[in-house]
């Protein structure tokens, strides 16, 4: 009776790490450096798109296979107190191209910024250019707002 | 028969096991987030559609104002201000009008105005005269319609004087 009781005791314990080891999940890193992205100001008939410095994305993945996605997503509109500039005006440009794509910030539906299958590793990165249309009808103020880089796979 | 150093090798075994396959950066979505700002600084651009003004002569008994020649000057003003700050656009004669030692006041200048925020006035070579004024940032577009008054007690020449127009966003 003894022998039996201890036998159910290591069954239960050794499978579930068995599992683990075989089908690990997906392994994501990644970075965004610098995290802070200015505009300078400008006169909008000189310069009616203003670019930001590069931002360097690293990105690493390790999965057995199967998508991989990143996305970006503003957590509103740019805000100086109560002036807004809706973040629509804020594009990038982003290589390489695949997996980097360019698109426009959303405050509410997560743009895709790069995509792909299978592994990234070694870490790659991406040099992505921030842009704001430039226009006389905003309001004068700094201006900020956070983004969210999120890099995922199923 | 029962074994206790066994069971406990196992267990073990299990706890490292498990604990490499858990690494701290394995997730379904992985963030990173990033600030960004932008300095919208106050600005102001102005353009005029002429940089001559000129009244021909005439009768004062047929024409006691006189209109610019060309009809009006359009203006198209841009700016930058703080959000609910005034924006106003000026206009200062630099001295009376004159030709040689004669002078005509300024103020026998008067113009009509055309376009949201702008309105008619006279001009002087003392006190800037306002022109239009706008509420915040944007851009505006508007026309004056300059006037000279004629009168007999002028005396004959050709007169001038230079104005000088201030669009000011603070």
């Amino acid at each position: 009776m003894i022998r039996l009781a201890a036998t159910v005791t290591c069954v239960a314990l050794c499978v579930l790490p068995s599992v683990a080891a075989a089908q690990p999940g997906p392994r994501l890193e990644i970075t965004v450096s610098p995290t802070s992205v200015s505009f300078p100001s400008a006169n909008p008939d000189v310069s009616p798109v203003v670019a930001a410095a590069p931002v360097v994305v690293t990105i690493r993945i390790r999965q057995s296979s199967g998508p991989w996605s990143l996305t970006v997503l503003a957590n509103g509109d740019l805000l100086a107190g109560a002036s807004t500039v809706d973040i629509t005006n804020v594009s990038w440009t982003a290589t390489p191209a695949p997996p980097f794509q360019n698109g426009v910030l959303s405050k509410t539906v997560a743009q895709s910024m790069a995509s792909g299958t299978g592994n990234v590793n070694p870490a790659t990165n991406g040099s992505v250019t921030f842009r704001l249309a430039n226009a006389w009808n905003y309001n004068a103020g700094l201006y900020t707002q956070t983004v969210t880089f999120t890099l995922s796979a199923p | 028969m029962f074994r206790p150093t066994s069971v406990r090798r196992r267990l073990a075994f299990v706890l490292l096991a498990w604990s490499a396959a858990a690494p701290a950066a394995r997730a379904a979505g992985q963030p990173a987030t990033a600030t960004l700002s932008a300095t919208i600084s106050p600005q102001a651009s102005l353009t005029l559609s002429t940089a001559s003004l000129v009244f021909p002569d005439a009768d004062p008994d047929v024409l006691n104002k006189v209109p610019a020649a060309g009809g009006p000057v359009t203006i198209n003003a841009k700016a930058r201000a703080t959000q609910g700050q005034a924006v106003v656009l000026t206009v200062l004669a630099s001295s009376d009008l004159r030709s040689g030692l004669d002078v005509i006041p300024a103020s026998n200048v008067t113009w009509t105005a055309s376009g949201a925020g702008f309105v008619a006035g006279t001009l002087s070579a003392t006190v800037p005269a306002q022109v239009a004024t706008w509420t915040g940032s944007g851009l505006h577009s508007g026309s004056q319609q300059y006037f000279f008054r004629n009168v007999w007690t002028h005396p004959t020449g050709t007169y001038t004087t230079t104005l000088v127009y201030t669009l000011s966003a603070p």
